[in-house]
C-alpha cells in the first residue's frame, strides 16, 4: 500500500473548476428546442372547497397549455411514504399555495399575468394554524384526529422516579419554521415522447424519489421514466421531496403539450410554497438526585407537519430518538407526535428533527443546572453517556467515546473559564452584556433503525474503456462534496491516482439506486459500498489474470482497457448488507437506532447590545468526533456552513405567518446572516473511527445544525440572567423580555 | 420576473433639459429612473404601475458635486459610492458618509443615488435623517426653472413629497457649518449589512459651558416620514448632560415618534431602541466635549514639539524610527482621524528593515519584556496580552513552544495583534502562520504590526 | 387576445461583453441579467432573488460591481461588461478562481460567479484589504453553504499573492 494516502487529503473538488468559471450547468441554464415554460396556479386560501374556476379576460388562453387534476394519467398524488398529498388539488384545498392548475406558454414573461388572471371561487372552511389548535380538535383537517404519526419510547420505569427525586425541573421549548434558502431556486425540465417515456432534468437530491413518484403519477413502468440531476445550487433537505412535485407538474405539461416544459420558481414562490423545517414544541419534566444525576424524565415532542403527511413521520422519528441528548437516562418516556395544520407541508431540512429536540434538551440542561445549583459544565459532566451505557432506545455505546474529555477540550479551545470570569466582572458596563454557552450533543448517521436495510442501496463502479474508473451512484452532489469524496474512496481502495476517478452524472438510466442523498449517509454508507464495488473491479481483473496483486497505476489502466476490449461493459456492483450486530425493533421503537453516532460539544461567546437588543456571536468553537476526516477542507466547510445555518436558525430567521401563508417570502424580509454577521467559526475534529463507515467515517452533514442554537441561547440567557426558551430569538423578543423583567421577577424551572 | 418587458418602455434622452421637457409635455406619463435599485425591484415583482420610464442615470448635470466656501451641492444623480469617495463629504458631513456606507451592499451603492433615496421617500431610507440634521435644501428643477426648498418640508406624508409632476430633484445643498459639531449616526437593521432599517438616527450636537448649546436629532423608520425630533431637542437644549437628562430625552423621544408594527419589526421595539439611541447620542456628546478638549490639547502641544522630541514620544506606539519620522513629518495633525491617516501613510512607505525594527520592540507573546521596548510600550504589551497571561498553563506552554519554533523558522519574534483574542485563538493562528513561506509571513506580520500601532495610537491620545 | 397595440418594439443596444462587442435586439426594459443569460447565452450569471439582495447576478459594468437583475438593458448601452465567463484568461484561471479552488470557496457553486466578481472588484479597489474589509466587500453576496469563512480566506490569500507577485 502506497504511503501517499488520498484519504485524509484535501484533493481538488471534482467539479470545482466548472464552478469557479461559471461553466456548471444548473437546470435554468439548459434550453431545449421548442421548450415551453410552466407556471402553477395556487390556492389563496388555507382550506376550502373549490367551487368554480374562471379564466379571466385579457389573456390569449388558446396559446396556453392548461393542465388540471383530470389530466393526470395515473394516481393524483406525489408518492412518498403515505399517498395523501395530491399533485393537483381537484375538489378541495388544504393549505395556501396548494397547486391547483398548471399553465405553459412559449413566452416565460406572459405566465405571471396569466396565473393572476385565473379566478378561483372557494367555499372556505375553518382552518387551523398552530399545534395547539390542532391538538384541541376543534377542526379536524387530517385523518380522524389531526395526527400524522406518534411514537412512544420507553425505558426503565419512569413513573417510579418522581418520589425519589430531590429536584424536579420542567420546561417548554419551541422552535420556529426555517426556510432552507438554497441560493438556486427549485426548477425542473420535463420532456415526453411516447416511445421513451418521461425524462426530467432538475435541481434535486433524490433522483429515485422522483422516479417512483412519476411512475405512479403518469402510470408508466420504471424503464419509461428517467430522472437526471443537473448541477444543484444548494439543497439542505429542501430538495429532498418537493422536487417530485415540480417534476410531476412539468411532466404533466410535457405530456399534454408534446413539448419540453421548464418550470423555474422565482424566490417569492419558492419561499412561500415549498417545504420548511418543522416547527416544534418540546416539554421536559425531569427528576434528579441531590447530586444532579438524572433519575428519569418525560419528554413530550410535538412537530407541526403542515397539511399533508409527506416526511413528517421520519422527521418525528429522528427528533424523538435524539430528544434525550448525549446523556444517560436510566428511565425515560418520550412521547412524540406530528400533527396537521393548514400550512404548506413542512419537510426535510438539515438535521431533520434533531435540531429541534436537541435545542430543547440543551436549553433544559442549563435550566436544570440552575435549579440544582451546579454549573452548566458540571451538570453535563455528571450525566454524560459512557461506553457500556445505553441510550434512550437502549442502544449500548460501544465505542470509546470520552464525553467529559471532549467537553474539557472544547472548554480549553474556547477559553471558557477565563472568558466566563471576565464577563462576570465586565458585565456591569451598561451598554452590553457578554455570555458564553455550551451545547453537547450527538447525531446518528444513516437512516434510522431498519431504514438502511429497507433502502437496500446498490452502488456500481465502472472500469472505462480509457482505463479510468467511474462511480455509479444516485447520490447527488449539491456542494457537500459527494463527487469528490466518493472518488477519493474509490481511488484509495484501488491505489489509483485521484485524477483517474470520476462520478457519473446522477441519471436513473445510468446509475443504480444508492438511496437518497439525505441523513448524512453518503460518505458513511454509500462510501463503504463504493469501496467494495471498487474492490470488485480489482478482483475481476486479478482473477482474469490481467493484473497482479502489486500493480502500478499504469498497469491497472492497461488491464482495465484490455478487459473492456474483450468483454465490453465492465461494471462491478455492491449492495448494502446490514451489519450483523445492529438490531432495531420497529414495534417497540427500541434497539440500535443508528449504526454510528457522531459526538460534539459547541461553545458560543456572544455580546448582547443593550441599546439595540441584538446579539452578536463573537467566537464560536465547534468540536466534534466524526470517525475519520476524509477530506479536511470539505469537512471544515461543512461544519462552518452548518454552524452558519444554525446561527441563522437561532438569531435571524423568522417565518412571519399570516393565515398559514408566509408573509415575508422575499430575501429582503427573510434574513439569513451575511458575511459581516458571522465570526470566524473555529472547527476541530477528533477521530475514533467507525467500523460501519468508509475508512472509518461517520456522517457529518447534519451534525453542525444541532449545536449552535442551544449554545447561543444558553449564552444569551446567561448574559442577561433571563431564560429564553424559544427560537428564533430576535432583538424584539429580548427587548420585550427585559422590559417585563423590569416589572416582574422571572420564574425559571420549578424546583421540587 | 413578474412583468413582461414588452409592456414597458424606457427612453434615455441624455440631458436634463430633454428630461424635464418631456415631463412637461406629457405630465404624469413618465417615471424617472436613475440607478433603479428601488424601481427595478417593484418591476420584477410585477408591482410597477408606470409603463413608461425615462432614464436619468449618469446625467452629467445630476451626477456631479459643486463645492463653494459656504455649501456643497450634491447632484441628485450622485451615487452612494460617489459619496463615500468624496473627501469633503467624508470630513465635513460624516453622517451622510456613514449613511452611504450603510445602504445595501457595494453593488447597490454603485447604482443607488441620493436623489433616488429622497424621491422614493421611504421612511426607512438611510440617508434622509442625515439630510435633516444638516439643514439640507433641495434644488428642484422643471422647464419653469429652479426652486429651492428646505428639505425639512419636502416630505408631506407617507411616500408623498412636494415634487410637482413635471419636476425633478436636481441637487441637495448642505451648508458647510457643521465641522465643529459632534456627529453620531447609527442604523439598526436585522443584520449588519444590507438590511432595511428598523430604526436609524443621525444627530449633531455642541456643548458649551457645560450645557447643550446646539442639538439636532433625526430618526428614520419611526414615522411615515423621516422625522426631526423638534420637541426632544427643545427639552434637551440648554441643559447639562447627566443621567436625568438622558432619561428625560428618552421619554420625550418616545412621545414624539409614531412607530408602527410591520413585517420587519414592532412599534414597541422601535420605540425602545429609538429612546436608547437618543440616550446613547447624548451620552457620547457629553463624553466628546469632556474629552475632546484634553485630546485636542495634547495633539496641539505635540504638533509644536521639536522633531526629535515628537519622534521619541510616538515611538511607544510603533518602534520603527522611519515610521515615526513619517508621521512627524506630516504634522500638524488636527485630530485622531488625521493621526491615524498619517500613520497608515507612513507605514505604507516603509522598507522591510523598518518593519523588523518595529517587530523587535515587542515581547514574545506570553512573556513580559522585549529588549528594545519603552516603559509605555511594555505596559501596553501587557494589556494587549492579558488574555494570554490569564489562560490555562497547558496553553501557555504550547504557546511558548510554538513561539520558539516560529523564531527558529523566521528568525524574529511572532507578531500578532493580540487585543481581544483568546490564547487558544492566538495559538491556532501561530500554528497556521508557521506554515507560511517567508515572504507571505513577513506581510502578515507587518499587517499585524499596523493593527497594533493603530490601537496604540488611540490610547496614546488619551 | 394579447393587446398587441400596447406592445413595444425592440431596440438595438450595443455594449462590450468580456472584451467582445455585442449588439442585441431587446425591449428597453429587459433586465441585463436576462439579456446576458438568454440572448448572449452567458449562463454563468445567476438569478437567486430578482431583487438585488443575493448578489448572484453580480457583474462588472464599467469596472463597477452591479446587480444585473436591477439594470434595464437600455442603461447598459455602450458599457463595458465583465461576467464570470470573462474572468479567466482563456484556460488560465484568474488568481481568485485559483484560490477559491484551493480554499474551498465554492461548495454548491451557485453564488460563486457573483462572489468572484465581487472579490475581483474588491481587490481592484483595495489591493490589500483587511479581513473586515473583505467581509464588507462581500456583504452584498449571500452564500448559504460555506458560512463565508473559506471564501474570505480565499480572497485574503489572493490579495497576499498579488502583493508578493
Amino acid at each position: 500500500m502506497s504511503s501517499d494516502s488520498i484519504i485524509g487529503k484535501s484533493v481538488p473538488r471534482q467539479e470545482g473548476r466548472d464552478k469557479v468559471t461559471g461553466r456548471s450547468q444548473y437546470v435554468d441554464d439548459m434550453v431545449l428546442p421548442n421548450m415551453l415554460f410552466g407556471a402553477t396556479v395556487r390556492s389563496r386560501i388555507p382550506r376550502g372547497r373549490i367551487k368554480r374556476i374562471t379564466f379571466g379576460a385579457g389573456i390569449a388562453w388558446d396559446e396556453f397549455v392548461i393542465v388540471s387534476a383530470k389530466d393526470i394519467p395515473g394516481k393524483n398524488c406525489i408518492a412518498l411514504i403515505g399517498d395523501d398529498q395530491p399533485c393537483l388539488a381537484s375538489e378541495c384545498v388544504n393549505h395556501p399555495e396548494e397547486p391547483i392548475l398548471l399553465l405553459a406558454h412559449p413566452d416565460r414573461c406572459l405566465l405571471p399575468k396569466a396565473v393572476e388572471a385565473v379566478a378561483i371561487e372557494y367555499e372556505p372552511l375553518p382552518a387551523i394554524f398552530t399545534m395547539e389548535e390542532s391538538e384541541r380538535l376543534s377542526e379536524i383537517v387530517w385523518g380522524a384526529d389531526n395526527i400524522f404519526k406518534t411514537y412512544l419510547i420507553e425505558k426503565g420505569e419512569v413513573d417510579d422516579v418522581w418520589e425519589k427525586a430531590a429536584y424536579m425541573v420542567e420546561g417548554e421549548y419551541t422552535t420556529g419554521a426555517q426556510e432552507q434558502l438554497y441560493i438556486e431556486n427549485n426548477g425542473m425540465i420535463a420532456a415526453f415522447e411516447a416511445a421513451q417515456g418521461i425524462t426530467v432534468w432538475g435541481s434535486l437530491q433524490c433522483p429515485y424519489y422522483i422516479h417512483k413518484a412519476l411512475m405512479a403519477l403518469c402510470n408508466l413502468p420504471a424503464e419509461k421514466v428517467r430522472v437526471v440531476q443537473m448541477e444543484t445550487g444548494g439543497a439542505f433537505g429542501g430538495k429532498e421531496e418537493y422536487p417530485s412535485m415540480i417534476a410531476a407538474h412539468a411532466a404533466l405539461l410535457a405530456i399534454k403539450s408534446g413539448k419540453p416544459v421548464k418550470i423555474i420558481y422565482d424566490r417569492m414562490e419558492d419561499m412561500a410554497a415549498t417545504t420548511k423545517r418543522h416547527p416544534s414544541r418540546t416539554r421536559h419534566r425531569t427528576a434528579l438526585s441531590k447530586d444532579g444525576m438524572i433519575l428519569g424524565g418525560e419528554i413530550d415532542f410535538t412537530i407541526d407537519g403542515g397539511a399533508y403527511a409527506t416526511l413528517s413521520s421520519v422527521v418525528l422519528s429522528r427528533g424523538a430518538i435524539h430528544a434525550g441528548g448525549p446523556y444517560y437516562w436510566p428511565n425515560i418516556r418520550i412521547r412524540a407526535k406530528a400533527v396537521a395544520t393548514n400550512a404548506p407541508p413542512h419537510g426535510a431540512f438539515r438535521g431533520f428533527g434533531a435540531p429541534q429536540s436537541l435545542f430543547a434538551m440543551e436549553r433544559h440542561m442549563d435550566r436544570i443546572a440552575q435549579a440544582v445549583g451546579l454549573s452548566p459544565v458540571e451538570i453535563r459532566r455528571r450525566n454524560f453517556l459512557h461506553p457500556g451505557q445505553s441510550t434512550t432506545t437502549e442502544q449500548v455505546v460501544r465505542e470509546p467515546i470520552d464525553l467529559p474529555k471532549l467537553l474539557d477540550r472544547a472548554l480549553e479551545l474556547s477559553d471558557y473559564r477565563s472568558r466566563k470570569n471576565r464577563f462576570a466582572n465586565e458585565n456591569n458596563a451598561s451598554t452590553s452584556r457578554k455570555g458564553i454557552g455550551i451545547a453537547a450533543f450527538l447525531h446518528g448517521a444513516g437512516f434510522t433503525g431498519s431504514g438502511e436495510r429497507y433502502l437496500s442501496s446498490v452502488v456500481g463502479v465502472e472500469g472505462c474503456a480509457d482505463g479510468t474508473l467511474r462511480v455509479l451512484v444516485s447520490s447527488t452532489e449539491f456542494g457537500q462534496g459527494t463527487k469528490t469524496v466518493l472518488s477519493q474512496i474509490a481511488a484509495q481502495a484501488l491505489r489509483l491516482p485521484y485524477e483517474k476517478v470520476s462520478v457519473a452524472q446522477a441519471d436513473t438510466l445510468e446509475v443504480p439506486n444508492s438511496g437518497p442523498t439525505v441523513a448524512s449517509r453518503t460518505v458513511m454508507v454509500v462510501g463503504k459500498l463504493v469501496q467494495s464495488a471498487a474492490l470488485g473491479i480489482k478482483q475481476t481483473l486479478i482473477s482474469s489474470k490481467l493484473l497482479k496483486d502489486d500493480y502500478t497505476a499504469g498497469e491497472f489502466s492497461v488491464a482495465c482497457q484490455e478487459y473492456v476490449v474483450t468483454h465490453g461493459q465492465f461494471r462491478s456492483w455492491s449492495r448494502y448488507e446490514p451489519p450483523a450486530d445492529v438490531f432495531w425493533d420497529d414495534e417497540k421503537y427500541r434497539g440500535e437506532a443508528y449504526a454510528a453516532f457522531a459526538w460534539a460539544v459547541y461553545v458560543a461567546a456572544v455580546t448582547v447590545d443593550l441599546t439595540t437588543y441584538s446579539v452578536a456571536v463573537d467566537d464560536f468553537v465547534a468540536l466534534q468526533e466524526v470517525g475519520k476526516v476524509l477530506h479536511p477542507l470539505l469537512a471544515r466547510g461543512q461544519i462552518i456552513g452548518g454552524v452558519a445555518q444554525g446561527i441563522g436558525f437561532s438569531l435571524y430567521e423568522k417565518v412571519v405567518w399570516q393565515n398559514g401563508r408566509m408573509r415575508n417570502s422575499q430575501m429582503t424580509n427573510y434574513i439569513i446572516p451575511a458575511s459581516t454577521d458571522l465570526p470566524p467559526i473555529r472547527v476541530f475534529f477528533e477521530e475514533l473511527g467507525n467500523v460501519h463507515g468508509a475508512y472509518g467515517a461517520k456522517g457529518i452533514g447534519e451534525l453542525p445544525m444541532d449545536g449552535p442554537a442551544p449554545a447561543i441561547v444558553n449564552a444569551v440567557s446567561e448574559a442577561l440572567g433571563v431564560q429564553f426558551d424559544s427560537i428564533p430569538l430576535l432583538p424584539e423578543d429580548i427587548m420585550e423580555s427585559l422590559a417585563s423583567e423590569e416589572s416582574t421577577a422571572d420564574s425559571s424551572g420549578k424546583i421540587g | 420576473m413578474r412583468s413582461h418587458p414588452s409592456d414597458f418602455e424606457m427612453i434615455a434622452p441624455g440631458s436634463l433639459h430633454a428630461v424635464v421637457s418631456l415631463l412637461t409635455r406629457e405630465p404624469g406619463m413618465w417615471l424617472p429612473i436613475a440607478g433603479g435599485t428601488d424601481v427595478m425591484v417593484q418591476y420584477a415583482a410585477g408591482m410597477l404601475p408606470s409603463r413608461k420610464l425615462v432614464s436619468i442615470w449618469n446625467l452629467p448635470e445630476l451626477r456631479r458635486i459643486e463645492v463653494t466656501a459656504s455649501e456643497i451641492q450634491i447632484g441628485a444623480g450622485y451615487t452612494y459610492t460617489d459619496l463615500r469617495n468624496h473627501d469633503i463629504v467624508r470630513r465635513e458631513f460624516p453622517l451622510l458618509h456613514t449613511a452611504a456606507r450603510w445602504t445595501g451592499g457595494i453593488a447597490n451603492q454603485n447604482r443607488g443615488t441620493i436623489g433616488g433615496n429622497i424621491v422614493n421617500a421611504s421612511p426607512a431610507a438611510d440617508s434622509l435623517p442625515a439630510l435633516l440634521v444638516y439643514d439640507a435644501e433641495l434644488i428642484l428643477v422643471s422647464v419653469r426653472g429652479e426652486r429651492r426648498v428646505p428639505y425639512a418640508s419636502f416630505h408631506t406624508g407617507y411616500k408623498k413629497t412636494l415634487l410637482a409632476a413635471d419636476e425633478l430633484v436636481q441637487a441637495i445643498c448642505l451648508p458647510r457649518r457643521f465641522a465643529e459639531h459632534f456627529g453620531y449616526a447609527r442604523k439598526v437593521g436585522a443584520r449588519n449589512s444590507q438590511a432595511i432599517s428598523k430604526v436609524c438616527i443621525a444627530a449633531l450636537g455642541k456643548v458649551s459651558n457645560g450645557v447643550v448649546e446646539e442639538i439636532r436629532i433625526a430618526l428614520g423608520s419611526i414615522a411615515p416620514v423621516p422625522l426631526r425630533l423638534a420637541e426632544t431637542e427643545q427639552a434637551v437644549k440648554g441643559k447639562a448632560i447627566d443621567s436625568d437628562l438622558l432619561l428625560l430625552a428618552k421619554r420625550a423621544a418616545a412621545a414624539e415618534i409614531r412607530p408602527i408594527d410591520d413585517i420587519r419589526s414592532s412599534a414597541r421595539y422601535r420605540a425602545a431602541v429609538a429612546g436608547n439611541l437618543v440616550a446613547e447620542f447624548l451620552n457620547r456628546l457629553g463624553a466628546a466635549f469632556a474629552e475632546t478638549g484634553e485630546a485636542r490639547d495634547f495633539l496641539v502641544r505635540w504638533n509644536r514639539l521639536p522633531v526629535d522630541k515628537a519622534i521619541s514620544l510616538i515611538l511607544s506606539c510603533c518602534g520603527s524610527k522611519a515610521w515615526a519620522h513619517g508621521v512627524v513629518s506630516r504634522r500638524p495633525l488636527a485630530d485622531e482621524a488625521a493621526l491615524l491617516a498619517a500613520s497608515h501613510d507612513a507605514w505604507s512607505s516603509l522598507a522591510h528593515a523598518d518593519w523588523n525594527e518595529a517587530f523587535e520592540t515587542h515581547p514574545r507573546i506570553g512573556e513580559s519584556r522585549a529588549s528594545q521596548a519603552s516603559p509605555q510600550s511594555v505596559e501596553w504589551s501587557a494589556e494587549e496580552q492579558r488574555n494570554v497571561q490569564q489562560s490555562e498553563s497547558g496553553v501557555q506552554k504550547a504557546l511558548a513552544d510554538a513561539n520558539r519554533e516560529y523564531e527558529r523558522r523566521f528568525n524574529r519574534i511572532f507578531i500578532i495583534c493580540a487585543t481581544g483574542k483568546s490564547a487558544t485563538e492566538i495559538l491556532e493562528i501561530l500554528r497556521r502562520r508557521l506554515k507560511n513561506d517567508a515572504a507571505t509571513e513577513l506581510h502578515e506580520a507587518a499587517e499585524q504590526q499596523r493593527q497594533i500601532t493603530h490601537i496604540r495610537l488611540k490610547k496614546w491620545l488619551q | 387576445m394579447t393587446n398587441k397595440s400596447k406592445q413595444r418594439a425592440k431596440t438595438e443596444i450595443s455594449f462590450i461583453v468580456n472584451g467582445e462587442p455585442k449588439t442585441v435586439r431587446a425591449y428597453t426594459m429587459e433586465r441585463l441579467l436576462d439579456v446576458l443569460r438568454q440572448q448572449l447565452e452567458l449562463t454563468g450569471t445567476k438569478e437567486g432573488c430578482g431583487e438585488g439582495e443575493c448578489g448572484s447576478c453580480s457583474v462588472l459594468l464599467d469596472g463597477m460591481l452591479v446587480n444585473s437583475c436591477l439594470i434595464p438593458v437600455l442603461q447598459a448601452e455602450g458599457a463595458n461588461i465583465v461576467t464570470i465567463e470573462g474572468v479567466a484568461a482563456g484556460d488560465t484561471l484568474h488568481l481568485l478562481q485559483q484560490t477559491f479552488l484551493e480554499h474551498g470557496g465554492a461548495q454548491c457553486g451557485i453564488c460563486t460567479p457573483g462572489m468572484i466578481l465581487a472579490a475581483t472588484h474588491l481587490l481592484n479597489e483595495k489591493p490589500a484589504p483587511t479581513l473586515e474589509e473583505i467581509r464588507e466587500g462581500l456583504s452584498g453576496n449571500l452564500c448559504r453553504c460555506t458560512g463565508y469563512s473559506q471564501i474570505v480566506e480565499a480572497v485574503a490569500e489572493a490579495s497576499r499573492r498579488k502583493a508578493i507577485a
